[in-house]
């Protein structure tokens, strides 16, 4: 069974001739109604996230501030990031189609969740919208598990690192986050040395890939680098960050994907869940529209039905060696902030009281 | 201590950098310093969906103005976002000895500092130098 949050942002948040565009929308509801799940198939409307809920993962001032800067008709946040009249509202909405996704799951007990929203989130950080993201919808959801008591995974294979996930979650436990990236690419954060704070160490993980990287070597960053590392975690969620913009006819990435990696990626993400029911899925990037149609369906497909994908998978592309090595630094900078960790205990204060260096989070 | 001989800037042609970029060039002038402009390449600009050709000439006739060899200006294209960019050429091989930013307008209140500064500063290695916008200085 194929869960459906949303859809926000079909005709809301219009920057006009932006690439992060409502017609971004369409095409996903396109991708999904090409797989005719039939009675497979449960849409469940969007409903505003609560400020409680958005104030566990962004500050209060840079809500109040975005509210305002959008009700009074919005404006250029940077270079890459717009806001309009509407944008706050489908913000809010988007970022609580998370939540709504969660309780649908919760009750039905199986099957996986495909949130259909934008303004996407997962360079949204805690005081500061960037990079076409103004609210972090995924963080919102892992937010409000980790408040219950749940551990979570997020899997981030959009084409750009999510340093706004990644700083919020840098000294939390219970979150392990995961990114595949275009190295080197928008934002610039995303090394395999940033492996999360004192209080998280190994939480982080990074594998950046080069341009021309091919699924097969995103399916190894999975099998060699995520699994050993999801497994110690032991997840109860899993959600992924699922932008489609390392497919090949994406404009603003040079990843060589087709749909039938993500298809591929999508299965290797399932096997994360130790049961069934605790899989969400949250649109992000993606801006090559039949991409991200059939990339839509290629994903879902391979979670309810085993539908083939449109696309065949891909092999042979540079990165196989990015992976190792990414494995190998990552490997380097645990041991050293664990070392660290460990004289700095044991010179006076007790395991509990660690002190907090300022380490600078995704920065 | 001595003075800094290796000074970087962020810029990415908004009046907020231009005003640092002056003061930076002015100070490099002064100590004959030499002066690295780094200009991050943002999502659009990546895609060629936004132009970054005009930046690199404006910021060399803003540093000759302001007296600097041009021998002494180098040009620094680097993907990612402005803070991010500098923390990572701060950590790296060569780094500067000191950054300057400029500050841009918060959504609502004038007065705080861009959260793109504030991370700078959290993070660097080196002094961080938030230069006002020009409209702010008196
Ligand atoms: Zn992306």
């Amino acid at each position: 069974m194929l869960i459906l949050a949303g859809p926000v942002g079909e005709r809301e948040h219009d920057g006009g001739s932006h690439p992060e565009r409502p017609a971004r929308i369409r095409a996903a509801l396109d991708g999904v109604s090409d797989l005719r799940l039939g009675s497979d198939l449960v849409t469940v409307a969007a409903r505003p996230a609560q400020r409680d809920d958005l104030l566990r993962v962004h500050d209060g001032e840079y809500l109040d501030e975005l509210e305002s800067f959008s009700r009074r008709g919005g404006g250029a946040l940077d270079a890459d990031t717009y806001v309009t009249d509407t944008s706050w509202d489908a913000a809010v909405r988007a970022a609580g189609a998370g939540l709504v996704a969660i309780e649908a799951l919760e009750s039905s007990g199986e099957g996986a969740a495909f949130v259909v929203v934008r303004p996407p989130g997962h360079h949204a950080q805690r005081d500061r919208g960037m990079g076409f993201c103004l609210l972090n919808n995924v963080a919102v959801a892992a937010a409000a598990l980790v408040a219950k008591g749940a551990r979570v995974l997020i899997v981030d294979w959009d084409v750009h690192h999510g340093n706004g996930t990644q700083e919020i979650f840098w000294d939390e436990p219970d979150v392990l986050y995961v990114s595949t990236h275009q190295w080197p690419l928008y934002p610039g954060t995303g090394r395999p040395e940033e492996i999360g704070g004192l209080d998280a160490i190994g939480t982080t993980l990074n594998v950046p890939v080069p341009p021309g990287a091919t699924g097969d070597v995103l399916l190894q960053a999975m099998d060699e680098v995520a699994a050993p590392a999801v497994e110690a975690f032991g997840p109860d969620w899993v959600l992924v960050s699922c932008g489609f913009d390392a497919h090949r006819a994406d404009p603003l990435a040079e990843l060589a994907l087709t749909s039938g990696d993500f298809a591929a990626l999508a299965r290797r993400t399932a096997a994360f869940a130790r049961s069934p029911g605790r899989l969400v899925l949250f649109l992000e990037g993606g801006y090559d529209l039949q991409a991200l149609r059939q990339s839509t369906a290629a994903t879902l497909g391979a979670l309810v039905g085993d539908l083939p994908p449109p696309e065949p998978p891909t092999f042979g592309g540079p990165g196989s060696e990015a992976v190792r090595s990414a494995a190998r630094d990552r490997r380097r900078a645990i041991e050293e902030l664990s070392d660290r960790l460990l004289a700095v205990d044991s010179l006076d204060a007790p395991v509990t009281e660690r002190p907090r260096w300022g380490l600078g989070g995704a920065r | 201590m001595r003075a800094p001989a290796r000074i970087a800037v962020g810029y990415d042609g908004s009046p907020g950098s231009e005003a640092a970029l002056r003061w930076a060039a002015a100070l490099a002038g002064a100590l004959e310093a030499a002066i690295k402009v780094v200009h991050a390449v943002g999502l659009l600009e990546h895609a060629g969906l936004a132009s970054l050709s005009v930046h690199e000439d404006r910021a060399r006739a803003i540093a000759a103005g302001a007296g600097v060899e041009p021998s002494r200006v180098e040009w620094c294209v680097l993907e990612g976002d402005p803070g991010s960019v500098l923390c990572r050429m701060a950590e790296g091989p060569d780094p500067p000895e000191l950054i300057v930013v400029g500050t841009r307008r918060s959504l609502v209140h004038p007065g705080l500092l861009g959260s793109t500064s504030l991370g700078l500063v959290a993070c660097a290695p080196v002094p961080v130098v938030v230069v006002p916008p020009a409209d702010r200085a008196s």
